[in-house]
């Protein structure tokens, strides 16, 4: 049996649906962010972690020129060392006979057997390949689907400088490649890159390195310090061209994979939030205008025996109907759309499985916020009404009480007509809702224009990185660091219009006791085609002597411009030196260090000062220069920089599109909501005077602008706080969303400030005009019978 | 005693129509609300001369407030035909119902409906900035005697000064008729007698055509016409030769 007073509560709920439908979208908007990204935040967490678990991830890795097998016990004997495993990887370059484009793999060995102990194979379909058969291999998933390649399929690879012919006999998948690309790419490109699992007896034979390895990954024991053991197999691996050991946050596909989850961490801490606070201040204005008119019905209520208790979670059931409402609709919302964002990651990030889940945590976690939300929007009402005296209640409201204000001599000042002073002084009478419409519309611009602003980022990002950065139309890396006679070979390539020599030497940089890993790159004096970009977009000169960090490592290393950093080489000899830091550049991404070709060779001592050759070409001639490439010895790889931005388009297209189609929508949900809620509350306040102004001969027009003259005036004076609090914002995501890999760049266009206040504008003005459609249902006759 | 109007008043030539402030023939208003229907008005035929001032009496629900409404252009009948001067009322759109309470009309409540962020001056505005030929709000508010409290919000003033601020808005576009839907119903006789004042000076000095809706048969008296309605009908219709002031009223 439903009590009276619960019926009431829903006649309400349903009377008011409006408001409490709009309410509840934002409400919604904020459960559904909260459910997708923690949801998929879960789903990803729990996947990687039982992907790692099962086969068994490598908690420490290292490269090596080459090393002798005996290594894998020595590094075993380290105190802390669970398992070793040993192991040959290769890059090596594809031949598809129809394709011209560069295709790579990185080709790593394998047990035969399938008795690795460590970042295991996950078969799809097909077998291992088999002890004794040379040219066997398994294909990496994406890569074979990518390229439609099945067990069975042949195909050609130049592998250390050997052509070979491989066998398909496996798809499968593996923990250390969960997120791959070739070097010098910033996004997979599963055409043009693979892994393969060839037999480490094949393997060893085709790079030449009989019961030896390059490779070493190493789990420790639980409890065990990563940082001993690294020293420690340092020492051990220095010899054979070691170029230090690393833990998981430098492994690439691990540092992605988590660079992605801190991603949806920060959305989870930001986005929400906004949505909630407006939520509040919602239930706090309806509320609290329904109570105003409820007064008598209060009163009555309480002269009849309710407690003040009693009337006081009356109304606070009002707003948790809302939440709960909104706990549905949110859930609903988030779970399919962390359906949608978990195929995405599912393109990028190569799981054997990768399903959405939603632990009833998140669930319960989301509900509790938009009923946490709802409760404190409503204290204030509920307060209102628990203090409301019966007998007061019950005598009529003292009337709006107007006075002559500030706004009140500038509207005087201004020459207002009598409608213009009621729409100032209304303002002025309301200044706390007056100042939530504005605020709540100015949040919706605000999360508009912050994740618009990431299209900006990615623009400038392309821009600076690849267009201004990069003035070569393809890098082409050398198997081995080699003499200039490997630029001359290339430059004889016709149509080849300018090479120029890079190199990238494996060092660790110190200060005091922080270390870090990196490449020290250099590019020939007064290069063309390489350039080292700020952040405002200046292009930085390579110091004469020194070094030059990115801002990135310098902020790792707590190193500024003019102080002294320890360099020490690894791989080959291994020296360490002190040097000046000479200056520091803004990039985006990684963390990076370049020094002059000079300084280089200074510190390399092997005079062989090109390890990648930079190429300006023809472009007509681009397909046949691919081709001659394919066949040189010299060429481990070849990198197209037009792919790799037409790469990093397609993925904005595809995620950031996704991405701002929910947030267009979220945000103008925001917009719609409180719009809605300021124009009815302030509809039926000012009911009674917009039908006196009908009688006294105002057309419903003009009876219209002292509604939306009110709500659009509001509406403007959002425009500023919105842009600032936008601009705050989305400095505030930019950094969030930034990591060791990449930071976003904060490059705001005035194209995006535009969009986001025209689609706000648009919403929250459609909105207002829905609502003032109510003019021409006044009725009359029947406002004036009555007293206000 | 039951004195006919002017028969069959869509022959009346529109010359002697114009001496008519309204003339309506057989004017009908049904109400629907669900299943049921209420006849307000039942068949009213109606000739208001220009310049009289006039009492509609009669009990809750006779018809007086809906055929004032029509009257004011604020509903529009069933069936039937009003004109004013030679506006047909009956026949005119929203727009030109708006357009003609713009024109013509002054409307006095019972309940003021003065907007309340609005100074006593600037509610009189409301409707001069909108009317042609209005006089100055400041004169509006000196005819109701209420010049020195121009800047007082409607919370400032007193039920009977308000009422008095309501009349000022409805004389100063000097209307054709002023229509008063229980003008003195909120209201003391002093006060009362104040505000009548007003309306038999308007109807005096302006011209205006003045229609009262009234429960207060003492009002009457000041009337060159009252009007008893009963049923959706005017049962009696009588003629005042010698209408008294206002201030002779016994309340």
């Amino acid at each position: 049996m439903v009590s009276a007073l619960d019926r009431k509560l829903l006649r309400d709920l349903w009377r008011m649906r409006g408001q409490v439908l709009a309410i509840a979208l934002v409400l919604a908007a904020a459960t559904a962010t909260f459910v997708m990204s923690t949801g998929v935040h879960g789903s990803l967490t729990e996947t990687r972690d039982a992907y790692y678990e099962r086969n068994t991830f490598a908690d420490v890795f290292a490269t090596m020129t080459r090393a002798p097998r005996s290594v894998i016990g020595r590094v075993a004997a380290i105190p802390g060392v669970q398992r070793v495993q040993g192991s040959i990887s290769q890059y090596a370059t594809l031949d598809f006979p129809e394709r011209n484009e560069p295709v790579r793999a990185l080709i790593e060995s394998v047990d035969e057997s399938g008795r690795n102990p460590i970042n295991r194979i996950t078969l799809t379909s097909g077998r291992l390949p088999r002890r004794g058969q040379a040219g066997e291999v398994v294909v990496d998933e994406a890569f074979a689907t990518a390229n439609v390649r099945e067990p069975g399929d042949r195909l050609d690879a130049l592998i250390y400088g050997t052509r070979q012919s491989l066998t398909i006999v496996g798809i499968g998948l593996a923990p250390n490649h969960i997120y791959a690309m070739a070097p010098g790419d910033l996004i997979p490109d599963n055409t043009r890159f693979g892994i393969f699992w060839m037999g480490e007896q094949a393997l060893e034979a085709a790079t030449d390195r009989t019961q030896a390895i390059n490779t070493l990954a190493v789990t420790l024991q639980r409890g065990a310090s990563e940082a001993d053991v690294i020293r420690q197999i340092d020492t051990i691996i220095a010899p054979y061209g070691g170029t230090g050991a690393y833990g998981r946050d430098e492994h690439l596909s691990h540092a992605f994979l988590d660079n992605e989850l801190m991603q949806l961490e920060a959305m989870t801490r930001v986005i929400p939030p906004v949505f909630l606070l407006v939520a509040v201040f919602l239930v706090y204005i309806v509320l609290g205008r329904m109570i105003r008119t409820e007064r008598t019905q209060i009163g009555l209520l309480k002269a009849f025996g309710y407690s003040d208790a009693a009337v006081g979670w009356h109304y606070l059931k009002f707003a948790l109907a809302i939440a709960l409402l909104a706990s549905v609709l949110g859930t609903l919302g988030g779970a399919w759309m962390g359906r949608a964002m978990t195929g995405l990651y599912a393109e990028y990030y190569r799981f054997p499985f990768l399903v959405y889940r939603i632990s009833p945590s998140v669930f319960l976690g989301a509900a509790a916020l938009s009923l946490g939300a709802a409760a404190l929007g409503a204290l204030g009402g509920m307060r209102s009404a628990i203090r409301l005296n019966p007998a007061v209640a019950m005598s009529p409201p003292p009337p709006p009480v107007y006075r002559a204000g500030l706004v009140e001599r500038l509207g005087h000042r201004a020459g207002f007509t009598a409608i213009g002073h009621m729409i100032a002084r209304h303002i002025a009478r309301w200044p706390g809702r007056s100042a939530i419409t504005v605020f709540g519309v100015a949040l919706s611009l605000a999360l508009l224009f912050a994740t618009m602003q990431f299209l900006d980022a990615s623009r400038t990002m392309i821009d600076s990185f690849f267009l201004r950065g990069q003035g070569q139309d393809l890098t082409v890396t050398l198997v081995e660091p080699r003499r200039e006679d490997a630029l001359h070979a290339l430059r004889q390539i016709p149509g080849v219009l300018r090479a120029e020599p890079t190199r990238a030497l494996a060092v660790r940089l110190s200060n005091g006791n922080r270390h870090e890993r990196t490449a020290l790159e250099s590019a020939m004096p007064g290069s063309q085609l390489t350039a080292r970009i700020d952040a405002d977009g200046s292009a930085i000169a390579l110091p004469p002597a020194g070094l030059m960090l990115s801002r990135q490592l310098a902020d790792q290393l707590g190193l500024r411009a003019g102080e002294r950093v320890q360099v020490e080489l690894l791989g080959g000899r291994r020296t360490t030196t002190m040097m000046p830091v000479a200056s520091i550049v803004n990039e985006f991404v990684g963390a990076r260090a370049y020094a002059a070709e000079s300084t280089l060779e200074a510190l390399a001592r092997d005079g062989s000062p090109v390890g990648a050759v930079l190429l300006r070409v023809d472009p007509a001639r681009q397909g046949e220069i691919l081709t001659r490439l394919k066949d040189m010895p010299l060429v481990l790889g070849v990198t197209e920089r037009d792919a790799s931005v037409r790469l990093f388009e397609d993925m904005i297209d595809d995620n950031l599109y996704t991405m701002l189609f929910f947030y267009v929508s979220f945000a103008s949900a925001i917009a719609v909501g409180v719009v809605y809620n300021s124009a009815r509350i302030l509809f039926a306040e000012r009911e009674h005077e917009l039908a006196t102004l009908r009688v006294l001969g105002y057309f419903r027009s003009e009876v219209g602008v002292v509604l939306l003259g009110e709500l659009a005036l509001l509406i403007c004076a959002a425009v500023i706080p919105g842009c600032l609090i936008g601009y705050w914002m989305a400095q505030l995501m930019t950094d969030m969303f930034s990591s060791d890999l990449f930071r976003l760049p904060f490059a705001p266009s005035r194209a995006s400030f535009g969009w986001s206040i025209v689609i706000v504008m648009t919403a929250a003005m459609a909105t207002a005009l829905l609502v003032a459609r109510g003019v021409s249902r006044l009725d009359m006759v029947a406002v004036l019978k009555a007293r206000d | 005693m039951n004195q006919d109007p002017p028969a069959a008043a869509e022959h009346t030539p529109t010359s002697e129509r114009a001496l008519l402030a309204f003339s309506g023939t057989e004017l009908r208003k049904i109400y629907r609300t669900g299943e049921t229907e209420v006849h307000a008005l039942r068949g009213i035929d109606l000739a208001i001369p220009q310049g009289e001032l006039q009492v509609f009496l009669g009990p809750s629900g006779s018809g007086k407030s809906t055929l004032l409404n029509i009257i004011g252009g604020l509903d529009r009948p069933t069936s039937g035909t009003l004109y004013y001067e030679d506006i047909e009322l009956s026949a005119l759109g929203d727009r030109e119902l708006t357009r003609f309470r713009r024109a013509h009309v002054g409307f006095i409540f019972q309940f003021y409906n003065l907007i309340p962020s609005l100074t006593a001056e600037e509610n009189v505005r409301l409707v001069t900035d909108i009317s042609e030929n209005p006089m100055p709000a400041a004169d509006a508010l000196d005819l109701v005697g209420l010049a020195d409290r121009r800047d007082h919000y409607p919370a400032q003033l007193s039920g009977g000064e308000q009422q008095r601020v309501a009349v000022a808005r409805a004389v100063a576009k000097q209307p054709g008729v002023l229509l008063c839907d229980e003008p003195t119903g909120a209201l003391d006789s002093a006060t009362g007698v104040r505000v009548l004042e007003t309306l038999a000076r308007a109807n005096r000095e302006l011209g205006t055509t003045v229609l009262i809706i009234t429960h207060n048969a003492g009002i009457a008296a000041m009337a060159n016409r009252v009007l008893h309605f009963l049923d959706g009908r005017i049962a009696r219709e009588l003629v005042n030769p010698n209408p008294i002031e206002p201030g002779q009223i016994t309340w």
